[in-house]
């Protein structure tokens, strides 16, 4: 953890959106921070505010959604206070996204080249030559086969996992040192998945590519990830190093998480699940967001909403049972069952 | 390439087949052209003579066969009226419908494809309002009384441009404003909203992404991939300036094939008025195809089939 350099901290982002049924928050006090070369996974159930919060450090936020409060910081600057202008420099270079579904991210009717080369263009002074000849290395970077014919290509024309190859090449192609990723692998094969998971973890290694990861695939964080975030309605409710997390989860929202996950080495009847939904963001529960679904709650939780709580350096979660000192959650569990019946 | 060519004219074959029947029938429905053609004094014997010379005694197929058989060898028949092969008239007129006909296009273009694009861009703001509200006007207003209103307040209060006729560019001015306003106003709401639509696709965030400046997004990104419903309606939207054209020549004594077709429905020249429907359906037909392959060349996607 020495000498590790901060890439990307976020402190108390507060997204909201305007909508007719009044403010809508969809990212509620959401801080974390992500050094260079680091993984952080973000997982959490849909419309818990993990694409929210990249659109949010992307500058993608846009009418009716703002960011209501909070800081942004991409090494030494702060993203929130920035003009439109601003951003615009740094998106694409500085930071850079790949989205879920590389089909409809790419553009239909330019080729794979000009979606390439305008980054660079906009980005970095290169004579035209320059500029088509980066494009073809980034695709040659990527793993892509024939990259001069696939720079004349269309994106019809290529495979899912040659698309999303093709999107990463986008991204890293001004050197950003931040990449994130939405969902990267959510419509691809589970072949191409790994394989797409292996490009990501190469860039890391190969050019120190800070890369904040979301998904709602546990096996795939447990996978990439270094440290792991998990959101629940629009707040982070534990942060944890990958192992730690896998092996004793702090949060019962995790747990449940945990359990709903099949594995490959035990046989169940029937797979757990969370009983009820993520609450509507209009109509949030009363203290802890959680408590309507928690097997564990008390009536503290019913009234009064809990904060982060630091347990160890680097592990954090949100949750009275841990208010006074770590509390082992499979304990809880079992005394909860033996004294509620 | 090919087969696509040949599937599109073979497509086009019945559909003239089916106007050229259409025009006959509701002509023949619509009265003696005789009646129109002979003084008031002709004797019964007269008449009957010019009817036996003209085939109109023939029944109703017999006729239409006779005029197919002309048909396909590219003979519409003599004009009652002009006594003059019609196809010949048709073709002399067709340069100043043309002329009018593509100029108001192109106004319509020029107006709908800022406008649309703005309106897009800045949803819901006052410019928004302003634009959207214009077209609807726009494509309200009824052309006959759009150009009498300009007569009135360009030719008669400004004398700014000439009341009708043709001969100098100042001629042209009107007319084509007035045929242009309801395709203008129908285009930019077209623009308007497949912008919106493009704009919310995920391939504009990506472009954000990549910090591209709002004019790249615009038209580079968005607009472009507006253009293939765009270029498809402005093709079929020359149907609606040929019919707009009707009116608008006549107003102001433009001498194009719509006031010959004016005149030649009067006369109930049956000849005239066919050529120029055919001549009409083919340009739009012609149109609906240059449409087609544009988009092709716009759409990758888009294979020749």
């Amino acid at each position: 953890m020495i000498n590790r350099q901060k890439v990307l901290e976020v402190r108390h982002l507060q997204t909201q959106f305007r909508t007719e049924h009044g403010i809508v928050r969809s990212v509620d006090d959401v801080s974390f921070r992500l050094d260079a070369g680091e993984i952080l996974g973000i997982v959490g159930e849909s419309g818990c505010g993990k694409s929210v919060t990249s659109f949010s450090i992307m500058g993608l936020i846009e009418a009716p959604g703002e960011i209501a409060g909070g800081e942004i910081w991409l090494e030494e600057q702060e993203l929130t206070k920035l003009s439109k202008r601003q951003l615009r420099k740094l998106q694409g270079k500085d930071m850079a996204m790949i989205f879920q579904e590389p089909l409809t991210s790419l553009n239909p009717l330019l080729t794979v080249g000009l979606q390439i080369s305008e980054v660079l263009t906009r980005h970095k002074r290169l004579s035209k030559r320059e500029v088509k000849e980066q494009s073809i290395a980034m695709l040659r970077q990527v793993g892509i086969p024939r990259p001069e014919q696939v720079y004349h290509a269309y994106p019809h024309e290529l495979s899912g996992g040659m698309r999303q190859r093709v999107m990463i090449a986008i991204a890293i192609s001004c050197g950003s040192k931040l990449l994130i990723a939405d969902e990267p692998t959510t419509a691809l094969d589970v072949t191409i998945q790994a394989q797409i998971l292996k490009l990501m973890k190469e860039l890391r290694d190969n050019l120190n590519t800070s890369i904040m990861l979301i998904t709602h695939d546990l096996g795939v964080v447990a996978e990439m990830a270094d440290r792991v975030i998990v959101m629940y309605a629009g707040q982070v409710v534990e942060e944890g190093d990958v192992y730690e997390i896998y092996r004793s989860p702090k949060h019962p929202y995790t747990k449940g998480l945990m359990n709903s996950t099949p594995k490959i080495e035990e046989v169940r009847r029937k797979l757990e699940s969370i009983p009820g939904t993520v609450p509507v963001l209009s109509n949030m529960p009363s203290g802890c967001r959680f408590h309507p679904r928690c097997p564990v709650a008390r009536d503290k939780c019913r009234a009064e909403a809990p904060q982060m709580k630091l347990l160890r350096p680097g592990v954090q979660v949100r949750c009275w049972l841990h208010q006074e000192g770590e509390v082992e959650l499979n304990e809880e569990f079992k005394r909860r069952a033996a004294a509620g019946g | 390439m090919k087969s696509y060519l040949l599937k599109y004219v073979l497509q086009v074959i019945p559909v003239l087949f089916i106007i050229s029947f259409l025009v006959f029938f509701l002509i023949f429905i619509a009265g003696d052209p005789v009646a129109l053609m002979i003084s008031d004094n002709a004797t019964p014997q007269q008449i009957e003579e010019l009817r036996e010379s003209l085939g109109l005694n023939e029944p109703f197929f017999v006729q239409y066969g006779l005029y197919m058989q002309g048909l396909l060898q590219g003979d519409f028949g003599t004009s009652f009226s002009y006594k003059q092969d019609a196809l010949q008239i048709v073709l002399e007129k067709l340069p100043n419908t043309l002329l009018l006909g593509s100029l108001a296009m192109l106004i319509a273009i020029i107006i709908a494809i800022p406008l649309g694009i703005l309106s897009a861009t800045r949803q819901n703001t006052a410019w928004d309002l302003l634009i959207s509200g214009a077209s609807v006007i726009g494509k309200a207003i009824p052309n006959f009384w759009l150009a009498i209103m300009l007569i009135l307040i360009f030719s008669v209060t400004f004398q700014l441009f000439p009341v009708s006729g043709s001969g100098t560019v100042m001629h042209l001015i009107l007319p084509a404003f007035t045929l242009a306003t309801g395709t203008a106003a129908e285009l930019t709401r077209l623009i308007r909203s497949s912008m919106l639509e493009v704009l919310g696709q995920d391939y504009i965030r990506t472009a954000k992404s990549k910090g591209m400046s709002r004019s790249l997004i615009t038209y580079r990104h968005a607009f472009r991939n507006c253009l293939a419903p765009v270029i498809t309606i402005t093709a079929m939207q020359a149907s609606v300036i040929v019919s707009g054209a009707i009116i608008t020549e006549t107003v102001f004594a433009w001498p194009g094939m719509g006031q010959l077709l004016v005149k030649a429905i009067s006369l109930r020249d049956m000849a005239v008025v066919q050529a120029v429907v055919f001549v009409s359906a083919f340009a739009i037909i012609l149109l609906n195809f240059i449409a087609d392959v544009a988009y092709r060349l716009i759409d990758p996607r888009i294979k020749y089939e």
